[in-house]
């Protein structure tokens, strides 16, 4: 057995007023790819930060040893030269700098007092190579797609000759094909002999990467064992405390009338690029119809589209109930019975700062004015009803909507979508960054919703999350319709091919 | 509602402090400073920073700006005085059709803003060179006075008119009844609103005008520009807390892009920002110009700056989507006294840029602190 690069020993960790984590012991080894999961709020991400330097020594209870010796860690730098290296979701690069600048982010190569660029794109070059990244690496980092991005991050961590990698959610922004290329690279780095600490909500993942899972809930660690000896019911049973019988409740639907329908449609983005070519699909009332692809296939485009909010349409028609519909504005969509749950919920969703209940009502406001003036009682009364009937979590609606985890966020905005009382709810990947019992609530809303009659239009780049939840599947690839499946016919090998282009027969 | 009153709280304690510390030092360096006579110059004084501040506020909570806004002060109140003086024009419909002007052009403003998709900043900063550019072509490098002489018209009325005593008093009773009655309306509906401390509220605001009032009698009156600062107020609290269109700004401000997804007009709803802002430097513009009795090149100097100013001591953010109407009335008050009070003690005017560049850095560096 070979010794622990890294441990965390009884830590107990505080903040006013709550316990964070609770006597957790925690560790992994070389070459080894240790799993952390848990619910929002099970206490990953603050051992995430003790772990990487965040909160420094004497600000938790408990022992750190770094290769079996203690470690007093007072800030991140520490950390680093202990060669602890934490990738977080929110990647830390300067969007506007090139691939080549990030890589070597604040440890420039000098040469008399100027940076030394021939060296530094070399060296930047050569890393990435070793990432197996094929980008630019004169380009800035904003033109990269999400993947190439944490290849960039991960290249930076490894020049500071990380030896212990936290990668937290490190796949929530990545299609499938580039969280497959993704495990290749943690399979080499495990190979190195490097230690990763892996975090995901994803349970597939976990199964597929990791040798040893650790499970947290509210606090303290439920169990930490080899993963071929666990089971994904076990897991989820270990993470929520309690047996979901079932993740995807999605039941039989009762189909009705095609409430949107869509006709070759061909749209551009800024530039003049066509992002849709001839896209033609349809959703009746009461079915859920599932929207595949790689990042970049054009679905969000697409559901944004739909929406209003994104480019210009040179062919193709929209139908809602059978009339025209050409929403200049995403308010011209939302009047006429479209609702958007936005699959960036902080950039694009909220208003962070302001209020749950704020946030709630934000697409509703012309519903509640009476004669010129906001009902702010019977505001609060809607606001009350959702808070209770999503199961919002929140110490009030006052309480600003930045504070709640990710999946009570995501409960606000599907409640600010079904406020509208729309006809059609396009969801996109509403369960992105969510822990697994929220994501349960959430298949349930929308199961309740298409029972009521609402044709929902679901984008998801997790396959089982689109097999189990969707009445048809529609796989994008290039902007085109690859292939529709029906329920029957999809499994995850086969949405995988037509999202490549690799269909035979 | 919610997150913006929650956050009046932490800013207020340090802008009462400093406000009692302007009024002490200025009180004990002269006594005049808290007579009637100059309290009263003080209430019209006031009145012009705050009313072009609550213009102001409604542009900086989408997160936009107008460093305009002293041009068109200018400009505005030029326009009238050229129009009465020159034209011969009636004092009404001359304001009125100045009045129209400024809400036209505002209201073009924000519209190359939005569809063009260029900064605020650049297109009023732009405004603020053409419109004191006009300005001075308007009236052609003069003095032109808000009336023919003599002839005291509405415009040489707005800041020397005053309510006879009787009126005050009335007033306060008419303003007594209404906010008992609201108070009374809420504390019997009950639920979350807290009865106690909304008597205690209303207890304060009657008394604050009471005491106003009894102040302003002392010299001549209620000035009218204060009922014209008072009916502004009310109208951009009620804009902005009760009305979906107040929301909007706050969306807008916090996140464009998730306000424009969750429906909001941006576009429609920034420009109607900037035509309100319009109606503001009308306003303004008359009640400046009438205050210096004439239309001079110097009229609205730097006005945009202290408007901003006390927005920003106010507690508004710049960024947008943070920041209430009482802040920024507030921080009108501390701006407005504070010159005030430095042209009481004749101050000569360097220092007085200096000081209010400190007050300005020091009253946010506080807020900062003390919001931590």
């Amino acid at each position: 057995m070979t010794a622990a690069l890294l441990e965390a020993r009884g830590v107990t960790k505080t903040f006013p007023g709550v316990v964070a984590l609770k006597n957790v012991s925690f560790d992994v080894r070389a070459g080894e790819v240790h799993a952390l999961c848990g619910e929002n709020g099970a206490g990953k991400s603050t051992l995430i930060k003790l772990l990487s330097g965040v909160h420094p020594y004497g600000s938790y209870e408990g022992e750190l040893l770094v290769d079996g010796k203690p470690a007093h860690f007072l800030g991140v730098a520490d950390a680093q030269r202990a060669g602890i290296a934490a990738i977080a979701q929110e990647l830390a690069l300067v969007p506007a700098l090139s691939v080549a600048e990030n890589v070597r982010l604040g440890d420039w190569p000098t040469e008399s007092g100027l940076v030394d660029w021939v060296e530094a794109r070399r060296d930047a070059r050569e890393w990435l190579e070793k990432l197996g990244l094929e980008a630019d690496i004169d380009a800035p980092v904003e033109s990269l797609g999400a993947g190439q991005r944490q290849l960039v991050e991960i290249a930076k961590a490894l020049r500071h000759r990380a030896r212990i990698l936290i990668l937290d959610e490190p796949t929530a922004a990545l299609a499938e094909a580039e969280a497959e290329r993704l495990m290749g690279l943690i399979r080499e780095l495990r190979a190195q002999g490097i230690g990763i600490v892996y975090i995901s909500h994803r349970l597939e993942e976990i199964f597929t990467i990791a040798d040893r899972v650790t499970v947290l809930r509210d606090g303290s660690t439920v169990t930490t064992r080899r993963v071929d000896a666990a089971d994904r019911g076990s897991l989820i049973r270990d993470m929520v405390g309690r047996d979901i019988a079932d993740l995807f409740p999605r039941r039989a639907p009762k189909l009705g009338e095609v409430r949107l329908e869509a006709r070759g449609l061909t749209a551009e983005g800024e530039g003049g690029v066509r992002k849709l070519d001839s896209v033609s699909f349809s959703v009746r009332a009461g079915e859920v119809l599932g929207i595949g692809g790689l990042m970049g296939a054009g679905r969000t485009e697409l559901l944004m589209h739909v929406f209003g909010a994104w480019g210009k349409r040179t062919r193709g028609e929209l139908l809602l109930d059978g009339k025209a519909l050409l929403p200049g504005l995403p308010g011209d969509a939302l009047s006429a019975g479209l609702a958007l749950v936005t699959e960036d919920r902080r950039r694009h969703g909220l208003i962070l700062e302001q209020s749950v209940g704020f946030n709630l009502s934000l697409s509703t406001l012309d519903r509640l004015t009476r004669g010129g003036l906001l009902d702010l009682e019977a505001e609060a009364e809607l606001n009350e009803r959702d808070r209770a009937d999503l199961r919002i979590k929140t110490p009030s609606l006052d309480a600003s909507v930045g504070g709640l985890s990710g999946g009570n966020q995501q409960k606000v905005l599907v409640g600010r979508a079904r406020r509208s009382a729309p006809r059609v709810l396009l969801l996109d990947e509403p369960t992105r960054g969510v822990d697994v019992g929220a994501k349960v609530e959430i298949y349930e809303l929308i199961n309740a919703m298409t029972e009521r009659g609402l044709a929902v239009i679901l984008v998801s780049s997790e396959l089982p999350e689109l097999i189990g939840m969707s009445d048809r599947i529609v796989m994008m690839r290039g902007g085109r319709v690859a292939r529709e499946f029906t329920r029957a016919q999809a499994t995850q090998e086969k949405l995988i091919a037509a999202a490549l282009g690799q269909e035979h027969a | 509602m919610s997150a913006p009153a929650r956050r009046r709280i932490s800013g207020d304690v340090p802008r009462a402090l400093a406000l009692a510390a302007i009024v002490a030092t200025f009180g004990a360096l002269s006594h005049d400073f808290l007579g009637a006579r100059n309290l009263s110059m003080l209430a019209i004084e006031l009145s012009t920073t705050a009313i072009l501040a609550l213009g102001m506020f409604l542009v900086i909570l989408p997160g936009h700006i107008d460093l305009s806004a002293g041009s068109g002060v200018g400009l505005i109140g030029g326009i009238a005085a050229v129009l009465v003086t020159r034209g011969g024009w009636p004092a009404p419909p001359a304001m009125l059709a100045a009045a129209a002007v400024a809400l036209l052009v505002w209201f073009s403003m924000g519209r190359i803003i939005v569809s063009q998709r260029m900064p605020a900043f650049i297109i009023t900063l732009g405004g603020l060179l053409i419109f004191k550019g006009l300005f001075w072509m308007v009236i052609r490098n003069a003095t032109v006075p808000v009336s023919p002489a003599g002839d005291l018209n509405v415009f040489a009325r707005l800041t020397t008119t005053y309510l006879p005593p009787a009126w005050g008093w009335a007033l306060v009773a008419l303003i007594a009844v209404l906010v008992f009655a609201r108070w009374a309306r809420r504390a019997r509906r009950g639920g979350r609103y807290d009865a106690e401390q909304g008597f205690l509220r209303a207890l304060v605001a009657v008394q604050a005008a009471a005491l106003f009032v009894a102040v302003t009698n002392g010299f001549r009156g209620v000035p009218l520009p204060a009922l014209l600062l008072a009916v502004s107020a009310a109208a951009t609290i009620v804009l902005t807390e009760h009305t979906a269109f107040g929301r909007r700004l706050y969306a807008i401000g916090g996140n464009e892009e998730a306000a424009l997804l969750a429906g909001i007009d941006v576009d429609a709803t920034v420009i109607g920002a900037y035509t309100l802002m319009g109606a503001a430097v009308a306003v303004t513009g008359f009640l400046q110009t009438a205050y210096a009795g004439a239309s001079t090149t110097t009229v609205g100097d730097l006005m945009e700056l202290d408007a901003i100013a006390a927005c920003v001591i106010g507690g508004t953010s710049l960024k947008g989507g943070r920041g209430n109407a009482r802040g920024v009335l507030f921080g009108s008050l501390i701006m407005a006294t504070l010159l005030n009070g430095m042209t009481l003690l004749a101050v000569p005017p360097e220092i007085k840029y200096v000081t209010r560049g400190l007050v300005l850095a020091l009253a946010v560096w506080l807020d900062t602190r003390l919001a931590r």
